[in-house]
């Protein structure tokens, strides 16, 4: 035992030395968080609370930390509009057919709660982690000329939601043989007023004037 | 051989509980596995199946790691446990506590509203990974943990023989316990619930547990092959404190991307990258010492005991080493690279761990001198093969996703259920042959002792 005295001895009292640099620099990071995030109000709190209720961390990633069955919903809010957001997360299959997040019976005000705190979220400074995708252009159109109607589908975030060959989010129908099924007609006045063409349709409206609604349809019917 | 101190008889019940759940932990993971697949399977969504199948875990390797305790510290000591009927009463806690928070899971998972707000904590899951367990239940954690504490301190205490070996266990005992405060208050802000939350997390498997294994390590080394005890304290001083070392500010690599401070990028790359250098010794300590070993009676243990320190340093030390620079962590970060690491450093550190010390005590216990080694080896390969192809599977799926999903930007789901889709068909497969090692590996628990063993099956 005696002549390992030492080489104990170094043990000990070294891993206290760093345990005491990491108390250091836990306060260090305490007293530095409020400067690196938004206040918390009471609304972010209690969307915070129905997150730990409804176990969102036992299917999502959150700063990429959780599971990983789900979506990282760091940046959620960023990209999807608030009235679609609530409607899912009450009832995840009335928006997507084909979502296989269950409806947990989330109330439409923790709904309301729950997306003032995942507001909070994205707007805290991580780093910029997500990283923005580096080989994103190698999935474009490949140098030709964009058209009005692709520039309009490109800036008003539809891809969020469609896909169109394979590019795109999945919570929404696939657009990529649109022109297939849809006639001039009811794509542009689908596009002024979704819930008058499909009852009950989460698809926010299309802020733009008639004669853009006009080219976005055109680049529609092309899709076949 | 028999144990040479009644008390030591209670391991065994521990043992026993360990593995049950192990069976509960790898059939709920194989159900999470078809998830990926068929979410709608049943009625329990996968993030009470994903809750179960790590709470199992964790709880599993604990009750071994005390069921380790009890069995070495009278060995040790040279004396009785100093009370078996607090150690019995500890026991018969435990299992009622953890009984309790798994029918709460169940129960939030069948009604998340019944999962309320009772004096400010949530009743049936807290909604954090891994701790899940609702305060009340984190309070009665504590307070097993704690009398466990005691009993093997007062044992110790009796014949004040102070080895390196049990100060080492205990030591790691009493951080393990310390480290789980940090997780058992609310904070109104996510970025600091994170940060206590790694707390927990990290220094439980990168600090104490590993401290846990240092000592469980060299004394199974002693044990199996006799070496000098003097030796194996000397190296395992050497382990733990690089362990410690390198994984107290190792800690800094969970704390790049979640609103904390830039400086963290630096400490956290630093100290993370020399974590796998401990483990490393281990490796080295093993094969050294076994390497002089004339007689080995227990091959079963020695074999377990060699692939424990093998996985460790690959699972936990390479393939945690491979993401744990933020230049590459930021790509990977939160996709199924964490899976793949996550899987084959708990197996190689402490499945492999636990599943040794019980094959090294186990016939003591049972008061044999030897036993037929057979379905040790077969449970393992079974098991081993399995486990290194899930997690060739996993990381394909992590490679995937980390291009299309990260590099490219496409769409989450799109990667997940396209593209990734034959990954998960066969981690399914490669789940079940790993529930076969399982299946192989409670008969042979349940069976040595028991059986006559003849001479042409010894060794
Ligand atoms: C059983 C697993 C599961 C649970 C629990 C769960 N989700 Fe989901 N969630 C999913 C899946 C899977 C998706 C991906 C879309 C789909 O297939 O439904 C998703 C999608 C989402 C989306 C849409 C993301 C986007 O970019 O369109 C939001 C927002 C969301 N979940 C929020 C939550 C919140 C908040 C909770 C907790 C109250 C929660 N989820 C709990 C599985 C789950
Ligand atoms: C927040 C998500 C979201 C965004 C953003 C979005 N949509 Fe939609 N879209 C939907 C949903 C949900 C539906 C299905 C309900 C419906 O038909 O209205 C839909 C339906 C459609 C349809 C009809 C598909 C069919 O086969 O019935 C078209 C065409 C369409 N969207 C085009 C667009 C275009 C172009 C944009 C961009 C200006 C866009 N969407 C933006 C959610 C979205
Ligand atoms: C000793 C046993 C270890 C175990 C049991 C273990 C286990 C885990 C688990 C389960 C996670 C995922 C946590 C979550 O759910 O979010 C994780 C994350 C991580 N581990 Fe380990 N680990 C060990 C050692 C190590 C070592 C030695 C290193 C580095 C050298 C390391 C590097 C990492 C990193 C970088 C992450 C974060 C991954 C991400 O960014 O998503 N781990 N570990
Ligand atoms: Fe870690």
């Amino acid at each position: 035992m005696g002549s390992n005295k030492g080489v104990r001895n170094l043990f000990i009292f070294g891993s206290l030395f760093f345990f005491v640099i990491l108390i250091v620099l836990t306060f260090d990071t305490l007293s530095k968080l409020p400067g690196r995030a938004p206040e918390i109000t009471e609304d972010v709190n209690a969307g915070k609370m129905a997150w730990h209720k409804y176990d969102c961390i036992g299917c999502h990633t959150i700063f990429g930390n959780g599971s990983y069955f789900a979506p990282d919903l760091t940046k959620t809010t960023d990209k999807k509009p608030e009235a679609y957001l609530k409607r899912f997360l009450i009832d995840p299959k009335s928006v997507n057919p084909k979502a296989s997040m269950p409806k947990l019976g989330i109330m439409p005000e923790e709904a309301d709660q729950i997306i003032v705190f995942l507001k909070w979220i994205a707007k805290v400074d991580t780093n910029d982690w997500p990283p923005k995708p580096i080989l994103a252009g190698a999935a474009g159109v490949g140098g030709r000329e964009l058209t009005a109607g692709e520039r309009l589908y490109q800036s008003s975030g539809c891809s969020e939601c469609h896909m169109i060959n394979g590019i795109g989010g999945t919570t929404a129908p696939d657009l990529t043989h649109i022109g297939n099924t849809r006639d001039k007609a009811w794509l542009f006045g689908h596009f002024k007023n979704p819930p008058a063409y499909t009852p009950d349709s989460a698809m926010p409206a299309v802020e733009a004037s008639d004669g853009e609604i006009e080219q976005l349809t055109e680049y529609m019917l092309t899709l076949k | 051989m028999t144990i040479k101190y009644k008390s030591q008889k209670i391991a065994e019940s521990f043992y026993t509980f360990s593995i049950l759940l192990f069976l509960v932990q790898v059939l709920v993971g194989i159900i999470a596995a078809v998830q990926f697949i068929w979410p709608d399977i049943l009625i329990l969504n996968f993030n009470t199946i994903r809750t179960l199948h790590i709470n199992a875990l964790v709880v599993w390797l604990l009750a071994g790691m005390m069921g380790a305790t009890y069995y070495v510290v009278p060995e040790e000591s040279e004396t009785e446990t100093w009370s078996v009927p607090l150690a019995k009463l500890q026991f018969w806690a435990t299992v009622l506590a953890v009984t309790a928070v798994i029918i709460g899971y169940i129960w939030m998972g069948l009604s998340p509203q019944a999962n309320s707000l009772v004096l400010g904590t949530r009743l049936l899951n807290e909604g954090r990974e891994y701790i899940e367990a609702p305060r009340w239940a984190d309070i009665l954690i504590v307070i097993s943990v704690l009398l466990f504490l005691f009993n093997n301190f007062m044992t110790m205490l009796k014949t004040k023989k102070w080895t390196g070996i049990q100060g080492t266990l205990l030591g790691g005992l009493t951080v393990l316990a310390l480290m789980y405060l940090p997780g058992m208050f609310y904070t109104k802000s996510m970025v600091e619930d994170q940060f206590w939350w790694w707390w927990v997390v990290h220094l439980w498997v990168e600090g104490a547990w590993e401290v846990i294994a240092g000592a469980l390590l060299a004394f199974m080394l002693m044990k199996l092959v006799g070496v000098k005890r003097e030796v194996v304290e000397k190296w395992m001083y050497v382990e733990v404190g690089l362990v410690l070392f390198t994984g107290i500010l190792g800690l800094g690599h969970h704390y790049y991307w979640i609103g904390t401070p830039k400086y963290w990028l630096w400490v956290g790359g630093i100290f993370s990258s020399l974590e796998p250098i401990p483990l490393l010794i281990m490796v080295w300590d093993a094969f050294r010492t076994t390497r002089e070993a004339r007689v080995v009676t227990n091959k079963a243990g020695l074999y377990y005991t060699v692939a424990h320190a093998i996985f460790n340093f690959v699972g936990a030390g390479l393939w945690g080493v491979i993401h744990t620079l933020p230049q590459v962590n930021k790509w990977t970060h939160g996709t199924q690279i964490t899976t793949a690491h996550g899987h084959l450093a708990f197996y190689g550190a402490y499945v492999l761990l636990v599943l040794s010390i019980i094959y090294v005590t186990l016939p003591a216990l049972r008061g044999v001198k030897e036993f037929n080694s057979s379905r040790a080896l077969q449970s393992f390969w079974w098991m081993t093969i399995s486990m290194v192809f899930i997690v060739l599977t996993i990381t394909g799926a992590g490679m995937v996703q980390t291009y299309m999903e990260r590099l490219m930007g496409l769409d989450y789901v799109a990667v997940k259920s396209t593209y990734n889709l034959w990954f998960w068909i066969f981690r399914v497969i490669f789940g079940i042959g790993f529930l076969i090692g399982v299946a192989i590996f409670v008969k042979d628990y349940f069976k040595i002792g028991k059986e006559p063993v003849s001479a042409a099956e010894r060794g």
